[in-house]
C-alpha cells in the first residue's frame, strides 16, 4: 500500500512519448505505474495498439515530428515530452518541435557518437531539458565495473564522488557470520551496507544483521575508499589490465574510449571490415581484429585465453549471453560484462550465472524517470538520480536539498523516518559523508537514500 | 480465467447496485408507499453481498480480453436479477420472469414493458424502473472504472467489452478520466433537461423518470400513453434532447474543449443527423399527403424518428397506424441504431457508414482490379480489424436475429409482430409494431419468448460477443475443472 501512497495521489503529468520500441515501452509501464497521464506516438499502428492494449494510455499513430500529430497527442497541455525512437535525428526534431510548439521539458536520446559528443551543445541550442545516451551510459557502467572486477554493479552517485557498489559474500569470507554494527567499529571507515539480498528476500538491514556467506550485499562509500574496504575484506581489487571487446557497436566504442584513457589495453573482434577501418581511425590505441566473434578458435587466438575481461558487446542479446558464458568456461579468471537489450526474462537470466549484466533500457528509464519524479514534485528538493535495485524492489534515490525544504538543519536522528528507509549518504562541498546520527541536512546537499518505499518524489517524503 | 477478479467485479456492481436503491427508498419515503420497504432487504443484501465478495482483493489483479467480456456479461446478468427482486417481492409484477424482464428491458434501455397498466405501479417502482434506464445507458462498468484501482490493461479490457461501437477511443489517456468525463457529461445533460422540462411546466417526478428515459435513450414511460398527453414544448424537448443523447459523447468533449472544427467534422455525427432529417422530411411528406396537419405531424414525425433512431421507445403517437412508408422508414431506423459512443443501441451509424465504404471498395476493386485503397473514417485510415470486426458484427447479428425471430414465432403471433418484437428488443428500442405498437406490450408472449427476448436486449446492449462469449464452451475450459479440484 505504501507504493501506492506516494505515486497515485496526486494527478500525474501529462507525459507524450514518441517511440514504442524497448525503452518506450519499459518507461510506459514505470511511467504509468506513477499514475501519470501518458499518450504514446508511434508510426507503426501494431506497436501502438500493443502498448494501449497493456497499459492504460492514450495512443495516436502517426509521425511525432509533425506538429498535427503532436497537437493531437495534446501537446499544448504536455508537461514532459519524451522522443526515443530508433532515429536520433527524429528525437531531435521531434523534440525542438515540442519545444516550439508548448514549452514542455523535452527528453531525446540521441546514440550516436556524432552526436553526442556535442550533447551539451545541442541541449542549450534546441532548448532540450536532457539529452540521454544509453551506449553511453552502458559503456561508463562496463568500465566502472573493470575498474573494480569484484564487485557485480557498481553504480556512481553525486557525480562520481560516491559509489554504490554489490558483491556477492563467497565462502570463507571476513563478511560471513559478521554483525554490521561489528564492521563499522572494526574498520572504523566510511562504508555503509545499505541492502542485502538473501534466497530472493531484500532486506534494508540494522546494526543487528548478521551476515552470511551467498549474501548479495550492497554497500555505498566515497569512491576512493570502495577497493580499500573489499581490500581489507580480502577481495581481490586490482582493475583489469586488459580487455577483449567482442562486436564493434556504438557501445563498444565508448567502452574502448573509456577504458584507454585509464591505460587498459583493449581488443575489439567486428564482424564489418567497413566498420573495422573506422574504429582503427577512431581508436588508434587499440587493437581492431576483424572476425566473426562467436567463432571460439578466433577468440582463442585474439587471446580470450589470456584476457582479463571479456565484454561481448554485439547487438543480439543470445550471442551475447553465450559469449559470457563461454568466456567464463575457458577463461574462469576473467572478468565478463554481458550487456542485454531486449530479453524480458530477469528470473531466467538471473539463473544463468553470468556474473554482472548492464541493461541499457533500464540505465535510460531510471534517467528519465528520476527526471519526470523531481518535475512532478516541488521545487525544494530535486532528484539527480535514481536507481532500481533487486527487480525494483528497492530504490536509490540522490535527492538535491534546496532552501525551504522542511528538512534543513535538523540533526537526522530527529527526523521521524519512514520503516525501512534508509539515509545512506550525504555528499557536502566535494565531501561525501556517511551520516550519523547528529548530523543535519544543508541547503545545497546531496542525499542518497535507500527505499524499499519506491515511488518518492521529493526530499520530504522520506518522513513517515 | 482469472475467476477471483471476476468475484471482484461482480462484488463491486452489486454494491454500487444496493447503493443506488437508496433512491427509490427516498421516493417511497416522499410519498409515503409501503411498497418502498422492499427495497430495503434487497439493497443491504446486495451491499452485503458485494461487501463479502471484494473483503479480499485477489492477488492477481489482471483482467484479460476474455475476463473483460466475462465480467461484464456476468455483472448485467446479476444487476438484471437483483434490480428484479423488488417488482417481484412487492407483487406489482406478480410474475418473476416478468420482473426479469421488465427489469433488463429498464437495464440495457430497451423500454419494452410487459405492463399494460403502468400508471397501477406505485412511484417508488416507477422511479426505479425509470432510474435503472439512467445507470444501464451509460453502463455500470464505466462507473465502476471511476471509482476503482485495477492495473492499466485491465479497465481497457472492461471499458471495451461495455462500450458501443467499433473501436473505442479514449478523450483521455487513462480511462479513469475518460469514465468521470464521460459520466460528467451524461449528468449534466440530464440536469439540463430536467430543468427544461421543470420549465415546460411538468411534474418533478415526471421530469426526472422522462429524463432518466431519454439520457439513457431507454423509453420505459410513466403514462399509458407514454409522452402524448404532454404539452407540445415538453415534446419538442424530449426530442431534441434524446437525439442529443443519441450522438456520440466524444462531440461534446470536443465541443468542451473548444475543438470547434473536429467536432463538426465528425464524419459518424454527420451521418447520423443527415438520416434523422431525410427520415423526417419523407414521414412528413407523406402524412400531409394524407392531409394531415403540418404543424403536429412535423413534431410528431420529429419525435419519432429521433425516438426510434436514438433506440429510445418514447412514443406521442401511435405510429402503428402511419401508411406502409413511414412505418417501413421507423423499421429501418431500428436497425441502424444511434451513434457509437453514446447511449444508443442498435447497429449504430458508424457501422453502417463502414459498411457502405466497404462496399464502395468492393465494387471499385472490381473495376480496377490492382487497386489498393483503405477505408476512412473521419480522415483516419481505418485498420483491418477494425473493418473485419464490423463484418463479423454484421453477421453475427444477422445469425442471432434470425434465429430469434425463428424461436419467438413458436409462439405463434403474426409475422410483423414477432419481427419487429426482436428488432425492438435486441436494437434496444422498444416498442414494436402491431401487437407490440405503441400501444400494445410485450405481456402477451410466453416465458420461453420472454427470455429469449431478454438475451436479445442483453446481447443487444453489449454489443454481442461479451454475452455469445458466456456460451461459448473454451471461454470456460479449465475453469470448471479447477474449480471442481478447488472444491475436492
Amino acid at each position: 500500500m505504501a507504493r501506492k501512497k506516494a505515486g497515485a495521489t496526486r494527478e500525474g503529468l501529462n507525459i507524450i512519448l514518441v517511440g514504442c520500441g524497448k525503452v518506450g515501452v519499459s518507461l510506459v509501464e514505470k511511467l504509468s505505474q506513477e499514475g501519470h497521464n501518458i499518450t504514446v506516438v508511434d508510426r507503426r499502428a501494431s506497436a501502438v495498439t500493443a502498448v494501449t492494449d497493456l497499459y492504460d494510455v492514450s495512443g495516436v499513430v502517426g509521425n511525432g515530428a509533425s506538429y498535427r500529430i503532436q497537437q493531437e497527442a495534446g501537446i499544448d497541455e504536455a508537461d514532459v515530452f519524451i522522443s526515443v525512437t530508433a532515429s536520433d535525428e527524429l528525437n531531435l526534431l521531434c523534440c525542438t518541435v515540442a519545444q516550439k510548439a508548448s514549452h514542455c521539458a523535452t527528453i531525446a536520446r540521441v546514440r550516436t557518437p556524432d552526436y553526442s559528443e556535442d550533447s551539451q551543445y545541442l541541449k542549450e541550442k534546441l532548448g532540450l531539458a536532457m539529452v540521454i545516451n544509453p551506449e553511453r551510459e552502458a559503456a561508463l557502467a562496463i568500465a566502472r565495473l573493470l575498474c573494480l572486477p569484484t564487485a557485480l554493479s557498481v553504480t556512481s552517485f553525486a557525480g562520481g564522488h560516491a559509489e554504490m557498489v554489490r558483491i556477492r559474500i563467497p565462502q570463507n569470507s571476513k563478511l560471513d557470520g559478521r554483525y554490521l554494527r561489528e564492521l563499522g567499529k572494526e574498520l572504523a571507515g566510511p562504508v555503509l551496507v545499505c541492502a542485502v539480498e538473501r534466497s530472493g528476500q531484500v532486506y534494508i538491514p540494522d546494526g543487528g544483521f548478521q551476515l552470511a556467506s551467498g549474501d548479495a550485499l550492497t554497500f555505498i562509500c566515497p569512491s576512493r575508499d570502495s577497493k580499500q574496504f573489499l581490500g581489507r575484506m580480502g577481495f581481490e581489487t586490482h582493475q583489469v589490465h586488459n580487455a577483449l571487446l567482442i562486436g564493434g557497436s556504438k557501445a563498444a566504442y565508448y567502452l574502448a574510449r573509456r577504458l584507454l584513457a585509464v591505460g587498459v589495453q583493449v581488443r575489439i573482434i567486428e564482424a564489418d571490415m567497413a566498420r573495422c577501418e573506422e574504429l582503427s581511425n577512431l581508436l588508434p590505441r587499440a587493437t581492431i581484429l576483424h572476425g566473426d566473434g562467436t567463432d571460439a578458435d578466433l577468440l582463442r587466438e585474439a587471446g580470450i585465453l589470456q584476457a582479463e575481461a571479456v565484454v561481448p558487446l554485439t547487438g543480439i542479446d543470445e550471442e551475447n549471453i553465450l559469449l559470457t558464458l563461454h568466456a567464463r568456461a575457458v577463461a574462469p579468471g576473467a572478468k565478463a560484462v554481458t550487456k542485454i537489450n531486449r530479453i524480458m526474462f530477469p528470473e531466467a537470466v538471473a539463473r544463468l550465472d553470468l556474473g554482472s549484466v548492464i541493461c541499457p533500457k533500464h540505465l535510460t528509464t531510471d534517467a528519465i524517470l528520476a527526471f519526470v519524479r523531481s518535475r512532478g514534485a516541488s521545487k525544494n528538493s530535486n532528484i539527480e538520480a535514481l536507481l532500481h535495485m533487486f527487480d525494483n524492489r528497492v530504490e536509490a534515490i540522490e535527492f538535491l536539498a534546496r532552501e525551504g525544504s522542511p528538512l534543513l538543519d535538523i540533526p537526522l536522528r530527529e527526523l521521524a523516518l519512514r520503516d525501512h528507509l534508509l539515509i545512506a549518504c550525504l555528499f557536502r562541498d566535494n565531501q561525501t559523508l556517511i551520516p550519523g546520527g547528529d548530523d543535519c541536512i544543508q541547503a545545497g546537499d546531496r542525499i542518497i537514500v535507500v527505499t524499499t518505499h519506491t515511488g518518492l518524489r521529493e526530499l520530504a517524503e522520506i518522513l513517515a | 480465467m482469472n475467476l477471483p477478479m471476476i468475484r471482484y467485479v461482480l462484488g463491486w456492481t452489486l454494491g454500487i447496485e444496493g447503493a443506488f436503491m437508496a433512491l427509490p427508498c427516498l421516493v417511497a419515503l416522499l410519498y409515503g408507499e409501503a411498497a418502498g420497504w422492499w427495497f430495503v432487504p434487497v439493497a443491504l443484501g446486495a451491499l452485503l453481498a458485494g461487501g463479502l465478495m471484494v473483503w479480499r482483493k485477489p492477488a492477481d489483479s489482471m483482467i484479460y480480453v476474455r475476463e473483460g467480456c466475462v465480467a461484464t456479461a456476468l455483472s448485467w446478468i446479476v444487476l438484471s436479477l437483483v434490480g428484479s427482486l423488488p417488482f417481484w417481492l412487492s407483487g406489482e409484477i406478480p410474475f418473476f420472469l416478468d420482473a426479469v424482464f421488465e427489469t433488463v428491458s429498464g437495464f440495457t434501455t430497451t423500454g419494452a414493458s410487459i405492463l399494460s397498466d403502468v400508471e397501477s405501479l406505485s412511484y417508488c417502482m416507477l422511479f426505479w424502473r425509470s432510474f435503472t434506464h439512467w445507470l444501464g445507458g451509460m453502463g455500470v462498468l464505466v462507473f465502476l472504472l471511476m471509482v476503482l484501482q485495477m492495473p492499466g490493461g485491465s479497465r481497457m479490457n472492461l471499458m471495451r467489452a461495455e462500450s458501443p461501437g467499433p473501436s473505442v477511443g479514449k478523450l483521455k489517456p487513462k480511462v479513469r478520466q475518460t469514465a468521470r468525463i464521460l459520466y460528467l457529461i451524461y449528468l449534466g445533460m440530464t440536469v439540463l433537461e430536467v430543468i427544461l422540462l421543470l420549465a415546460g411546466g411538468m411534474p418533478l417526478f415526471d421530469a426526472l423518470c422522462t429524463s432518466f428515459g431519454s439520457a439513457g435513450t431507454g423509453g420505459f414511460g410513466i403514462k399509458n400513453d407514454s409522452m402524448a398527453s404532454y404539452s407540445p414544448y415538453i415534446q419538442w424537448v424530449t426530442t431534441v434532447f434524446i437525439l442529443l443523447f443519441g450522438t456520440n459523447f466524444t462531440i461534446y468533449y470536443l465541443l468542451l474543449l473548444r475543438r470547434w472544427k473536429q467536432a463538426l467534422g465528425m464524419e459518424e455525427v454527420r451521418l447520423y443527423f443527415a438520416i434523422v432529417l431525410a427520415s423526417i422530411a419523407v414521414i412528413v411528406a407523406q402524412l400531409c399527403a394524407g392531409g394531415a396537419a403540418f404543424g403536429k405531424t412535423l413534431r410528431d414525425a420529429a419525435f419519432q424518428v429521433a425516438s426510434i433512431i436514438t433506440t429510445t421507445g418514447f412514443a406521442t403517437v401511435d405510429f402503428n397506424q402511419w401508411p406502409q412508408t413511414s412505418r417501413t422508414i421507423l423499421v429501418v431506423l431500428m436497425f441502424i441504431g444511434a451513434c457509437a459512443g453514446s447511449t444508443g443501441g442498435g447497429i449504430k451509424v458508424s457501422r453502417i457508414g463502414i459498411l457502405c465504404k466497404t462496399l464502395i471498395k468492393e465494387l471499385h476493386s472490381y473495376v480496377v482490379p490492382k487497386s489498393v485503397r483503405k477505408v476512412e473514417l473521419d480522415g483516419k485510415p481505418l485498420s483491418h480489424e477494425v473493418v473485419r470486426g464490423v463484418n463479423v458484427f454484421l453477421v453475427s447479428y444477422l445469425l442471432i436475429f434470425t434465429l430469434s425471430v425463428l424461436l419467438v414465432s413458436l409462439d405463434g403471433t403474426d409475422m410483423v409482430t414477432n419481427f419487429t418484437a426482436v428488432a425492438a428488443t435486441f436494437n434496444n428500442i422498444g416498442p414494436g409494431l402491431e401487437l407490440v405498437g405503441p400501444t400494445g406490450n410485450f405481456g402477451l408472449f410466453t416465458p420461453f419468448a420472454k427470455a429469449v427476448l431478454c438475451f436479445d436486449m442483453l446481447a443487444g446492449r453489449l454489443e454481442l460477443f461479451p454475452v455469445l462469449l458466456l456460451f461459448y464452451p473454451p471461454t470456460w475450459k479449465g475453469t470448471l475443472h479447477r474449480v471442481r479440484r478447488a472444491a475436492a
